[in-house]
């Protein structure tokens, strides 16, 4: 994946870079807004990492320009703001997703890849395949090795998304945000037991686990 | 050049431009009542002037010329006010008590003059003194003047005149000198305030107004302003607390942080020693830091603003449901009881996400100090007030009666929940955001001891019935 990275923090822009790059992506960066249009100009970027406050054009100016220019890669914002109406600020200006500073890499990384996929699924899919494991989209049914699995509402958003992000890691924050679209930091781990009841529903019973657990940063659904 | 500083004052101007004004107005009055009394006055001279005109042209039509100038000569000698010049046809004196006529051009129709007349007075000065009076020419072309002399007429005129300037003098006086003594009195109070403000500039926030209990509108102001200087200066000491408070709970981790860090770094050079399991403890204790770090800063900034951002009306029981699906497993996962019971359409008006984060706290907490096989239940119903209250009972041990406004405090953890991970700040951030929507946080006993089991804790977040 080609990665634009326009971020005025060289330091952090460096630690960003390293990552990515580790995770097999390519990175180009820019330290302000101005220098981060004209790298959007110079070639196609799969994702961008935008920092809001930046000397000379700040991300939302960016973003803006670029989405009024008709460029619709996806765009993560990164920012030390992070009360909900900076969240939704953020969104309007053309934001794809946002993420508040300080964060953990592994999030980081997760909310970029599921960026980039999120621009291939264009269509309206009735029908997910991941490995196994078949979500009926309309008839709201999940079935592994042609076996029914009996799942409640909240289960089989979790296991939709999960599915549509397949071989990806998803962080709690994310699922508590995109499934149950809030925004709050619980302290004990409710993510987890919803995992773990999803997981003794889809793996229980057969070979191979697919829902795994990645230490340090959340979960990953494998084929 | 500046004026003196009463003379700047806004009460002042405003004396000043009353008086302004006053005198305008004054002074039509004064010109009305002139020209009412003055015109009265000469209307009755010309009344009394052609009465003893037609009472000499009666005795002329008695008796011609000769009774005329009989009458006339007595008349100029009696006490009558009147001054009298008989003429011939062709203006030449016959007899009368003036010299010769004061018409001018006179042509045979009837005339009036106004003139002056000269006297001495006792003191042998010469005196003029106005006049006026009518010249008729009689049936055989004598000419008759009668006049009268009118200074007394207007002597009087003058009086009421002079009456009415000096009432509008002490008028204009008294009105400066009353405003002077008003302006000075605002000034005077509006000083004060000002004084306040400078004080309050200048860094003392202690500085308040004074009230003097008249209760009036520089009390209310006063009042104002020292209440708002009261807030402020809570405010501040609160922002000075959670700094101290920051201060106080970063420093015990970020120090455990960078031992562990310095310990793992003279480990891994000495060739020994687990790296990996110090950063990974070094990570957790970032990450704990974050969280009290994000979890103060919320706190601090619903306190800042005094109001959540971004109020939607929606049904509590709507958030009360996610939130019961979000524990429910939770609960079950520690051998804990859930209930939940919602009254239907209700309506509340708020953030919803901070009230999620709320909930989160407090069922965060319930479950934390509930022990297995104990039992949680999240309630939302009305109050027979209006209000919208969500509450979650558990069978824990409870918070005692002591300690439950305390709890609610940053950073205070009660002596046995020390051991259970936690911040202490979870209820200090409901208690921000049940403020921040004109609601309040309750802490009550649960439902009481049950064996070995309880008495529990009934946390209740009340928000105000929406408009």
């Amino acid at each position: 994946m080609r990665i634009l990275i326009v971020e005025d923090d060289l330091e952090a822009a460096e630690v960003m870079d390293r990552g990515l790059t580790e995770a097999g992506h390519e990175c180009v960066r820019a330290p302000d807004g101005e220098d981060g249009l004209a790298a959007t100009r110079g070639g196609e970027f799969d994702v961008m990492i935008v920092d809001r406050m930046m000397p000379r054009m700040d991300g939302v100016t960016m973003v803006q320009t670029i989405r009024r220019e008709g460029d619709q890669t996806p765009v993560l914002f990164l920012s030390a703001l992070g009360e909900i109406t900076d969240r939704v600020d953020g969104l309007k200006a053309g934001g794809d997703d946002y993420l508040v500073k300080p964060y953990a890499f592994a999030e980081l990384i997760a909310r970029v890849e599921a960026l980039s996929r999120r621009r291939e699924t264009g269509s309206v899919q009735t029908l997910l395949r991941v490995g196994e494991l078949e979500m009926d989209l309309i008839g709201r049914a999940v079935h592994r090795q042609g076996k029914e699995i009996d799942l409640q509402p909240r289960e089989f958003q979790l296991l939709e998304f999960m599915m549509r992000h397949a071989g990806q890691s998803v962080t709690r924050t994310m699922l508590l945000e995109k499934v149950w679209e809030y925004h709050f930091d619980p302290q004990t781990n409710v993510i987890d037991v919803h995992i773990s009841r999803l997981r003794s529903k889809i793996d229980k019973g057969f070979d191979k686990p697919m829902l795994q657990t990645v230490r340090g940063a959340g979960y990953r659904l494998d084929p | 050049m500046r004026l003196p500083r009463l003379f700047r004052t806004t009460p002042f101007r405003l004396t000043l431009l009353f008086l302004a004004l006053f005198a305008a107005a004054a002074s039509a009055f004064l010109a009305y009542i002139y020209l009412a009394t003055a015109g009265e006055a000469t209307r009755r001279t010309d009344e009394d002037i052609g009465r003893e005109m037609r009472a000499l042209q009666a005795a002329y039509e008695r008796g011609g010329a000769n009774v005329l100038n009989q009458s006339l000569i007595e008349r100029a000698a009696s006490e009558r006010p009147f001054l009298y010049l008989l003429m011939t046809k062709d203006g030449k004196r016959i007899s009368g008590s003036i010299e010769e006529s004061p018409v001018e051009e006179f042509t045979g129709a009837p005339a009036r003059a106004s003139f002056s007349v000269t006297d001495i007075d006792v003191n042998g000065r010469e005196r003029k003194h106005p006049a006026r009076g009518f010249q008729e020419q009689l049936r055989d072309g004598e000419i008759l003047f009668v006049g009268a002399d009118i200074s007394e007429d207007q002597a009087y005129v003058l009086k009421i005149v002079r009456a009415l300037w000096g009432a509008g003098a002490l008028v204009i006086v008294l009105g400066l000198l009353g405003g002077l003594l008003v302006s000075r009195n605002v000034s005077r109070s509006m000083a004060g305030l000002a004084d306040v403000v400078t004080a309050v500039r200048n860094g003392d926030l202690e500085a308040r107004a004074q009230v003097r209990g008249t209760r009036d509108e520089f009390d209310e102001l006063a009042e104002g302003l020292n209440e708002m200087l009261d807030r402020l200066e809570r405010s501040m000491a609160g922002h000075r607390h959670a700094g101290d408070a920051i201060a106080h709970d970063l420093r015990s981790p970020l120090t455990r942080l960078r031992a562990r860090l310095e310990t793992a770094y003279l480990d891994v050079e000495a060739g020994k020693g687990n790296a990996e399991e110090a950063l990974a403890q070094a990570l957790e204790d970032t990450d704990g830091v974050l969280k009290t770090f994000g979890a103060v800063l919320s706190i601090a900034r619903l306190q800042a603003a005094g109001q959540a951002p971004d109020q939607n009306v929606f049904d509590p029981a709507e958030l009360g449901g996610d939130m019961a699906e979000l524990y429910e497993p939770v609960c079950e996962d520690k051998g804990l009881d859930f209930a939940a019971e919602f009254a239907v359409d209700l309506q509340v008006r708020g953030n919803r996400e901070f009230l999620a984060q709320a909930l989160a706290n407090i069922l965060d907490n319930a479950v934390k100090y509930t022990p297995s096989g104990g039992a949680i239940m999240l309630r939302v119903r009305r109050r027979s007030s209006g209000e919208v209250e969500y509450s979650v009972t558990d069978t824990g041990p409870g918070v005692p009666d002591g300690d439950r406004e305390r709890v609610v405090e940053r950073f205070v953890r009660l002596e046995n929940s020390r051991s259970e991970p936690g911040s202490g700040l979870g209820l200090s951030l409901v208690a921000a955001v049940a403020e921040a929507h004109g609601g309040r946080l309750e802490l009550a006993e649960g439902p009481g001891k049950v064996g070995e089991m309880g008495p529990g804790l009934r946390v209740a977040l009340i928000l105000p019935r929406a408009a």
